[in-house]
């Protein structure tokens, strides 16, 4: 499809750094480098990643490929007044320092154009409350490896709603042990079972 | 009364003990700590598999030496005997001899890593992060690319800072604590032992199941994961 593409395929993050910077030079629009090839490139690689073509590592490579052409694109989008597809706060609950799935789909959700606040591990119900807030985000992503740090997703959940934000974010839950019997029953927006499920679920709730 | 006990190999220790002074006659399978590797779904189909198998007519329950263990109990469940199971998260709740003591020290720990005979004597090289040696990663994904997927895949390990070793008063000598010592040294965390507790142990196979500690799974009835205090109960297979 074009150098971009195939680079952020192949998790090639010099060659993706290169083919965003040529393009640039040659005068290509930001917004179409991002819509026309990076989209479509981690569209790609969540496809793969779901009939077992790719695994966590070929996700893991794209997504830094794609971060690295992002790097030199980011300030000509800033410039040219591009939305984002939405402006997401991400983070693990609270009790919980697992992170990998977390930045895996942080990394999907920045290629597919969303603006990416990301709180790292082990964060409090009042720090997203405050990240939604100073970030005017309109979508949570909270993530859990373990059963016993589940129940943070619910008390984070339980603080948005306390704080009124639950008109303005939609929340989206994930992690090894999160089903969607248990989304529903924290009143979750949506649950996502892998990060590439997570890109069309964000997509759907900030639609 | 004769009992099953399919326990996890992790507990082999702990299990053979409580066993050996049980007022009842305990038969005990132990299954490979790498199931806690497969997955929820994957663990749960072969516990199931090891629950069907046995002989409803030699035992009056099959008791699980397992917790939670990251949703790989959830959906278990009793055709012809009554499942005992201890209500906690995980084997370190189990250990530490209940799951408030845990949720109490998880609480003011959250960067802990945990030890015991079993962890340390038991299938260690099937830990995950092994799977992927930075040798490995560069062989196959060249040497920047590994360097990265190595960095990810370990990453985490940077947000631990401690090793707590559990004793349960079973150790010959000092020779388990002295490795886990050596393991938080050599990773740079702090070191501390935890006096854990065969408490739990000894009731699952004494046949003292209160209700506030265990969950008794009658024939017809599933293991359902609550997430809550009680961590598990039973609902009707539908």
């Amino acid at each position: 499809m074009s150098d971009l593409y195939d680079a952020i395929l192949n998790g090639n993050a010099p060659a993706a750094a290169e083919a965003a910077r040529q393009a640039l030079e040659g005068g290509a629009a930001a917004l179409e480098l991002v819509q026309g090839h990076m989209v479509p490139a981690m569209d790609e690689v969540g496809r793969r990643f779901e009939c077992e073509d790719y695994f966590v590592p070929e996700l893991l490579l794209a997504a830094r490929a794609m971060k690295a052409a992002l790097a030199l694109i980011r300030p000509h989008l800033a410039s040219s007044g591009a939305q984002p597809a939405g402006r997401v706060v991400i983070g693990t609950v609270k009790g919980d320092l697992h992170d990998i799935g977390k930045n895996i789909v942080a990394s999907m959700l920045e290629g597919g154009g969303f603006e990416i606040t990301d709180l790292g591990a082990d964060v409090a119900p009042e720090k997203f409350v405050e990240a939604v807030r100073a970030h005017r985000a309109n979508l949570v992503c909270l993530s859990a490896l373990l059963t016993v740090t589940m129940s943070s997703m619910k008390t984070t959940i339980d603080a948005l709603s306390a704080a009124g934000l639950r008109g303005q974010a939609k929340i989206m839950v994930g992690g090894a042990p999160v089903t969607q019997r248990y989304a529903d029953e924290i009143g979750a927006d949506g649950y996502g079972e892998n990060a590439a499920v997570a890109v069309a679920l964000a997509r759907k709730l900030c639609a | 009364m004769r009992l099953k006990l399919i326990s996890c190999e992790v507990l082999y220790r702990e299990m053979c003990a409580a066993a050996a002074r049980s007022p009842h006659q305990v038969d005990i399978e132990f299954l490979p700590k790498g199931l806690h590797n497969l997955g929820g779904p994957a663990m749960r189909a072969w516990l199931q598999d090891a629950v069907d198998r046995v002989d409803a007519t030699r035992y009056e329950a099959v008791l699980l030496g397992y917790a939670l263990c990251g949703n790989g109990i959830a959906g278990l469940e009793s055709h012809t005997l009554p499942l005992v199971i201890p209500r906690a998260h995980d084997c370190i709740a189990l250990l530490m001899g209940g799951r408030d003591r845990y949720r109490s020290y998880f609480e003011n720990h959250p960067g802990v890593f945990f030890r015991s005979t079993g962890w340390l004597e038991r299938g260690e090289d099937l830990e995950q992060a092994t799977l992927y040696t930075l040798e490995a990663l560069t062989a196959r994904y060249g040497d920047d690319n590994g360097r990265y997927l190595f960095e990810q895949f370990n990453g985490y390990q940077r947000n631990y800072r401690q090793l707590a070793y559990i004793a349960t008063g079973l150790e010959p000598d000092g020779s388990f604590e002295q490795r886990a010592r050596e393991e938080a040294a050599r990773r740079g965390w702090q070191f501390e032992t935890i006096c854990g507790g065969l408490r739990l142990f000894e009731r699952l196979v004494a046949g003292d199941w209160d209700e506030n500690d265990f969950l008794v799974v009658p024939p017809g009835w599933r293991v359902k994961a609550t997430y809550d205090d009680g961590v598990i109960e039973k609902e009707r297979v539908a």
